[in-house]
């Protein structure tokens, strides 16, 4: 599913978050989403998750426009997304298996289904041997594992993290950016908000540099802008 | 347990008609899991409503079970019409005959002046008296057994017209203590409904309530859900079924507690049927009341839990 940003803009209050952002990403894609805190990562992947609307301009999914798409139909459209957040957002009254496999559930699995794929996506993040235990009794790096396994169990059309790898070790960091790019080589769309610089650069990637609400570069990657 | 995916292992979400049908039961069985997760505040819950529910029914079923045993009465002759003292009579047959054809009458009996006097004498032992009588004081009778449908208003009307009769020197309404009940248990009637929509309303604010607090303590996992892809609906599901629930088992639970306090009063009650020569009360809360009563809970607890959910649910919003 390719993205398109459209002269896009979100103004909260008195004070701008986004201002005439454009680029594009096309389907299969993977980028990185930088900046400094406040300078509009996460109202864009707001908008692109429909937790805001756009003030201005027209964001496109799979060359849907999000404006058309109605409250009762964010449900739907989110079940395209993975969606791994800083925070983990893992529910801690039930095991790690059944965090995984709420996704599966809420799209209407079968139970079979459920349990073959659940067990799939915690062995990709190597986690296969907790799956009974509660995500409270886990590591903060082992949390964040159980995020990414759960956003990637439904095989989404596009993978958004929102700084992954904020609090975790550089090794861990690196494991976990690996991954993102694994899923991207199966043609996943991946979107991975991070300020880790150091990092990024050594992923060759695209980088969307975001400073007070406008794109300032397109790409410094390696392989240059696609 | 599972409905099998139609297109084998692996094909990806189920047909849209059946994956409902799983949230469905899936939601049922979260809901029951739930309650049995918390039993102390749950069973209270359930009892609150099954008191609020008990009240009411038990009252109107009371009522019912006394205005059964009323129309089961013998209806007494409710009108006494005392003819004229001059009346022959034949004169009082061709009266009564007048009056049979009146609407709201179902029939007349003429009791003579003599067989009145015979009776009261038999009745009062006074012997004595009916040789000291040079004639009978007393006027030919006309007993008049109102059609049963007539109404207190429609007898009072009904002995207006016939003083209003030539031939007729006097109308005794004979159905005051009738009357007196009939209002009685009509105001009993009316109090017990008005208490029952009182009391559904405290249902429904009382289980609204403990569903807010439901829906705040999984504020975390509605957000979440939300997040993930999950609609309004997935996540109201569970709590409408807690609500349907703990509606239903409060209904259950108030049956049960009026079947028991009917039990209680049956020697009571059936030896006040015995004063008035009546066999014991009739069966008056039966399998239909229960299952009403049942219906009637769960009603009451989707109403509270579309109304709680419509109040706090759409307000969590993902930040």
């Amino acid at each position: 599913m390719d993205i398109v940003f459209d002269r896009v803009g979100k103004r909260f209050d008195q004070r701008d978050a986004l201002i005439d952002l454009s680029f594009s990403m096309a389907s299969g894609e993977m980028a990185f989403l930088t900046g400094h805190s406040g300078a509009g990562k996460s109202t864009l992947l707001r908008l692109l998750l429909l937790l805001d609307r756009a003030s201005s301009g027209e964001v496109r999914v799979n060359g849907r426009p999000l404006s058309k798409i109605r409250e009762s139909g964010i449900g739907a459209y989110r079940r395209d997304f993975g969606v791994i957040f800083q925070d983990h957002k893992l529910l801690f009254d039930r095991s790690v298996f059944h965090n995984v496999a709420l996704p599966l559930e809420i799209a209407g699995f079968t139970k079979r289904d459920i349990d073959r794929r659940v067990r799939a996506a915690l062995d990709k993040v190597g986690l296969l041997d907790r799956e009974r235990a509660s995500p409270e009794m886990l590591s903060g790096g082992e949390q964040q594992r159980v995020g990414i396994a759960r956003a990637v169990v439904a095989r989404p059309k596009i993978l958004i993290a929102d700084e992954p790898t904020g609090n975790l070790d550089p090794q861990l960091s690196a494991e976990i950016m690996g991954l993102f790019a694994a899923f991207n080589s199966v043609g996943v769309t991946v979107i991975v908000a991070s300020h880790d610089l150091a990092l990024i650069s050594r992923m060759s990637q695209r980088i969307l540099t975001l400073q007070e609400g406008r794109l300032i570069t397109l790409s410094n990657s390696l392989r240059g802008d696609s | 347990m599972a409905i099998q995916s139609p297109a084998g292992v692996g094909s990806g979400p189920r047909p849209r008609v059946l994956a409902w049908a799983h949230h469905h039961r899936q939601a049922a069985a979260a809901s029951v899991e739930k309650l049995i997760r918390e039993p102390v505040s749950n069973a209270l819950t359930v009892l609150v409503i099954a008191i609020a529910l008990a009240l009411p029914t038990f009252a109107l079923t009371l009522a019912s079970a006394v205005t059964q045993e009323i129309s089961q009465l013998d209806a007494p002759p409710q009108l006494s019409v005392l003819t004229d003292p001059a009346l022959i009579y034949d004169d009082a047959v061709i009266l009564a005959e007048k009056i049979e054809r009146q609407p709201g009458v179902a029939s007349v009996k003429i009791i003579d002046r003599d067989t009145a006097l015979k009776e009261f004498i038999n009745a009062t032992g006074l012997d004595a008296l009916s040789s000291r009588l040079a004639s009978n004081p007393l006027p030919h009778t006309l007993w008049l057994y109102p059609s049963s449908n007539i109404r207190a208003a429609g007898l009072e009307q009904l002995s207006q017209d016939l003083t209003a009769l030539p031939g007729v020197s006097e109308v005794i309404l004979d159905s005051r203590w009738l009357e007196r009940l009939e209002a009685f248990i009509a105001l009993a009637r009316s109090v017990a409904i008005a208490l029952g929509v009182a009391m559904a309303l405290g249902v429904v604010l009382t289980l609204g309530n403990t569903l807010r607090l439901g829906i705040e303590s999984r504020r975390e996992e509605i957000v979440v859900i939300k997040l993930i892809g999950g609609g309004n609906a997935f996540a109201r599901r569970p709590f409408l079924y807690t609500g349907v629930l703990i509606g239903a088992l409060g209904g259950l639970v108030a049956a049960v507690l009026i079947l028991i306090a009917l039990e209680t009063l049956t020697v009571p009650i059936s030896q006040l049927f015995e004063l008035y020569d009546r066999s014991a009360a009739v069966s008056v809360f039966g399998l239909l009341d229960v299952i009403g009563l049942l219906v009637v809970g769960a009603t009451l607890g989707w109403i509270s839990a579309c109304y709680s959910v419509q109040l706090h649910l759409a307000r969590i919003q993902p930040r």
